[in-house]
């Protein structure tokens, strides 16, 4: 007994330990890197991030430093301090024009225009043309559009759209797969069993929490301040389900209710996925973006997270359906362990790695969808930094090709190294 | 077979009911009000507003219930949705969730319409212009608010015309003094407790979504909100457009990559393949509306002297000329928007026919084949090709809904009057009677697409069973 107890021991720790190897040094880890055009890809989506990390200190009207009489200044981060509310704007701040300031010594950006920022003398410029500016300090690299936006700020802070778009709603969309795809996957249509108490409490719960939580509050929720009357609204309906389910296990011992029923959790996660998968995303997500009345990047992420998830929920299905029926997990049940535990510590982190090929894909698919929305001009503000904003102008203009080729290739670059990331990954595992 | 294409029919029901919930919650949530919008334009005085409003209201179905039941508090009658118009429904909602008591609130807006219906009979004379004015500006806005502060001063506001005006106060005081009255009882017998205790109203089957669907399957989509056409004529004018250009870009992909696929399996390795590989992926990455626009600004203004195409204005398919005759005629200008919708879709099957034929060119019974001396060709196509087909067609399930979300930005960019195109007008001009029948309808067709595919997939590979579990499941 206690032979078997040990070797079910050492299986169930395995599992556990996993993923806490080196990456850089995991078999796994070797095989992407030996695949040239996928390394790149990441460094290339390294230089992304950083990009869009800075993307105020790369493209930006003000110096990042000057000496101005004898005093520094760095404006930039006084901006930042401005925004945040840290620092007081003076007059001296606002009312400056840095390009024709007199400095002593002084840091501009590469790029020395932000996004927004017209620049009407200069409409349409080429990027080889001649432009009427001050000093080629203030060049335009890659041209202007009709205001004389400049194309390489866009560029500049387009990335940072892509990115902060493609990264939260996958996280969104990949947090919502692993649930309902490990659920699927895991439990199936048999093994997800509870009580009937139990079963009928949350029922209940949930709607309970619904109505006093949303329904109740509702009033208050589009009145009051919107984040803070929502976070109290889910508190409510949290602690509905919460006090649900303790009341439901108090039930459950006293009354020793052995009867249980199964939920279908692989059926419904099914039936969810094919309906997503029915109705065009394209045409769902223009029609939801539609009805928002001040468009706002937030809700397009929410709305791109909320349906992308499908993805991923197939992908963790499939490997969970492999993983379940492996020995450690076995091993790990008959050590006694609970599902759930069974699930979330051992179980699905072994399933993890595969799902990095659906968020490359993934992220390659969200950085089309916000380009191909902006492009329309749906959801998202006009004012806002885009690539597919500023490729939009571009066919009132043809003469202007350089409003259509630098934003095209910025989106054409972006899901291409997000493809070969999700490839490399792909090959590696398979491998 | 036909029990599965029934069975799959059938399941389709339970689909496009949920689809429909989706497309009628959207609908519901459209924001601002379609019969306050159309009336302002059409200036209809004051005093017959309501009426004309609730006719119309009528007219559109919108005098109904939301939907077959409401899960909402004790507090709110359940003939809420009569308050008509729509802003003194919300005004209503938002004080019963304050005050929780709608008898007095009903009595508050009764004391609001005896005062307005009394301020209209005036005589011209009796007040002063300006008097009259700050009394109906303050008394028809009362209607509007909700914030406690606002109605406080809409009341100061009356009271003071009043005051300044012993006439207006002569005529009026009563009646105002009546709706002071009216708004101090509700502040007076609040019953917040109210608004605490669930309860269901039930609308069946008179209710909007009821209508609506019924109307649907009837086949009757409503009446497009911006020319008054009705939306099936509409859709059915675009739909030629979008199905002839995904058909024929569909069909191109097929033919072309068959052979592109199949010789890179063959040649697997050389230098010819490799390049051709770099091309698909590139290809399977540039975003089709970049391409569309670089081809619109190098391949039809005269700027750059390569202007060979051109973009097509507004025209359709019915017409004198037959079909023939117009697709010459059109050709020139339909050859960029077929392009940019092959390419993507072109590059995806490629790379799916060879992956598939390099698995089945490494099978021993092709090394069977080669050694009982059969020709090369004869391998590849007869045996190799033959088993490498089926993952092609159950392709068409994922590439067919693809090419119909990628008509939508193509339609629009190169002005061909289809679903895409029509799709995105009715958003830009709040069309929503089109816009949710193309939701539903776009995925009716992505689901028969789907189901297509499945069936061509049983009718190519014998050993599969459709009536066994799990016969659907693609990966």
């Amino acid at each position: 007994m206690s032979i078997f107890n040990r070797k079910n021991k050492r299986l169930v720790q395995q599992s556990e330990t996993l993923p806490e190897q080196g990456l850089r040094s995991s078999p796994g880890w070797q095989r992407f890197a030996q695949n040239r055009p996928a390394l790149w890809s990441l460094r290339i989506l390294y230089l992304l991030f950083f990009i869009a990390l800075f993307a105020d200190f790369l493209a930006n009207d003000k110096p990042v430093y000057c000496r101005i009489e004898g005093q520094s200044y760095f404006p930039i981060l006084k901006d930042y301090g401005i925004r945040l509310g840290l620092s007081k704007g003076d007059p001296f701040f606002f009312q400056r024009d840095w390009k024709t300031e007199t400095y002593e010594t002084v840091i501009f950006p590469p790029i020395t225009y932000t996004a927004q920022q017209t620049d009407t003398p200069n409409g349409y410029v080429s990027p080889f043309g001649k432009q009427s500016i001050r000093s080629p300090r203030f060049r335009h690299w890659l041209g202007t559009d009709q205001l004389g936006h400049d194309i390489a700020a866009i560029m500049v802070h387009g990335t940072r759209t892509a990115m902060l778009v493609s990264i939260i709603s996958m996280g969104i969309a990949t947090l919502i797969g692993l649930l309902l795809g490990s659920l699927a996957g895991f439990f199936g249509d048999e093994r997800l069993r509870t009580s009937v108490p139990r079963l009928a409490l949350n029922l209940i719960a949930l709607a309970a929490g619904a109505f006093y939580g949303f329904g109740v509050r509702s009033f208050a929720i589009t009145e009051g301040p919107l984040f803070a009357e929502l976070l109290k609204s889910l508190t409510i309906f949290l602690t509905f389900l919460l006090a649900a389910n303790l009341l439901a296990g108090q039930i459950d011992r006293r009354f020793k209710f052995s009867a249980t029923i199964a939920i279908p959790a692989d059926t419904l996660v099914n039936r969810a996925i094919e309906i997503l998968y029915a109705i065009p995303t394209l045409l769902l997500l223009l029609s939801a973006a539609a009805l928002i009345k001040k468009p706002s990047i937030f809700y397009i992420m929410a709305i791109i997270g909320l349906l992308r998830w499908t993805g991923t929920a197939r992908y963790i299905r499939a490997e969970l359906l492999k993983i379940r029926n492996l020995e450690y997990v076995e091993a790990a049940r008959a050590m006694g362990l609970r599902e759930w535990r069974i699930l979330f510590r051992h179980a699905l982190p072994n399933g993890l790695v595969p799902i990095l090929v659906t968020v490359a894909f993934g992220m390659a698919n969200t950085v089309l969808i916000e380009a191909s929305l902006s492009f329309l001009g749906i959801g998202l503000p006009p004012e806002s930094a885009s690539w597919g904003n500023a490729l939009q102008n571009a066919r009132s203009h043809p003469q202007a090709w350089w409003v259509a080729l630098f934003p095209g290739l910025g989106i054409f670059l972006t899901i291409t190294i997000f493809n070969l990331i999700g490839e490399g990954v792909g090959e590696a595992k398979a491998a | 077979m036909l029990r599965y294409i029934l069975k799959r029919l059938l399941l389709f029901v339970p689909m496009l009911l949920v689809i429909s919930f989706i497309a009628f919650g959207l609908n519901q949530c459209t924001p601002g009000d379609l019969i306050e919008a159309e009336l302002e334009n059409s200036g209809v005085s004051p005093s017959a507003y309501l009426v004309e409003y609730q006719r119309k209201a009528k007219s559109l179905g919108l005098d109904k219930p939301t939907f077959y039941f409401t899960l909402t508090s004790v507090a709110y009658p359940d003939t809420l949705y009569k308050i008509m118009p729509a802003r003194q429904r919300k005004t209503a909602a938002a004080l019963i969730a304050q005050f929780g008591n709608w008898p007095e609130i009903s009595n508050f807006f009764q004391q609001q319409r005896v005062f307005i219906n009394q301020l209209q009979t005036i005589r011209k004379d009796t007040a002063t212009k300006d008097h009259f004015n700050m009394a109906m500006t303050a008394i028809r806005q009362l209607s509007q608010t909700y914030q406690i502060p606002s109605i406080q001063a809409m009341f100061d506001s009356i009271g003071l015309a009043l005051s300044q005006n012993p006439a207006l106060q002569e005529y009026m005081g009563q009646e105002f003094d009546a709706l002071r009255k009216s708004w101090q009882q509700i502040s007076l017998n609040q019953s917040r407790w109210k608004l605490y205790c669930p309860t269901i109203h039930w609308y069946i089957p008179e209710n909007r979504y009821h209508s609506w669907l019924t109307n649907i399957i009837k086949g009757d989509f409503g009446v497009s909100l911006k020319d008054g056409r009705s939306v099936s004529t509409k859709i059915k004018e675009a739909t030629s457009w979008t199905l002839t250009l995904s058909i024929t870009s569909l069909l191109l992909a097929y033919l072309l990559s068959i052979p592109i696929g199949v010789y890179s399996a063959v040649h697997q390795g050389s230098k010819m393949e490799r390049m051709l590989s770099i091309l698909l992926f590139g290809l399977d990455s540039m975003p089709a509306f970049w391409m569309a626009s670089l081809l619109i600004i190098f391949f039809t203004s005269p700027e750059y002297g390569m202007n060979f195409f051109r973009v097509l204005g507004p025209y359709s398919l019915t017409g004198d000329a037959s079909l023939w005759e117009r697709f010459l005629s059109n050709l020139l200008g339909i050859v960029l928007p077929v392009f940019c919708l092959t390419y993507g879709s072109l590059a995806y099957i490629s790379r799916q026919v060879r992956a598939s034929m390099i698995t089945e060119l490494k099978q021993d019974y092709i090394r069977t084949a080669r050694a009982k001396g059969l020709s090369n060709s004869q391998v590849v196509w007869k045996h190799a090709f033959r088993n490498a087909l089926f993952p092609l067609i159950t392709m068409f399930a994922s590439v067919f809904p693809a090419a119909l979300a990628g008509s939508v930005i193509i339609e629009y960019i190169f002005n061909i009057p289809g679903m895409g195109q029509l799709m995105i007008k009715s958003i830009q001009g709040e069309d929503w009677p089109v816009i949710y029948t193309i939701l539903m309808l776009a995925s009716l067709m992505t689901m028969l697409g789907i189901l297509v595919a499945d069936l061509l997939y049983a009718i190519a590979d014998p050993r599969v069973d459709l009536n066994k579990k799990n016969a659907t499941n693609r990966t």
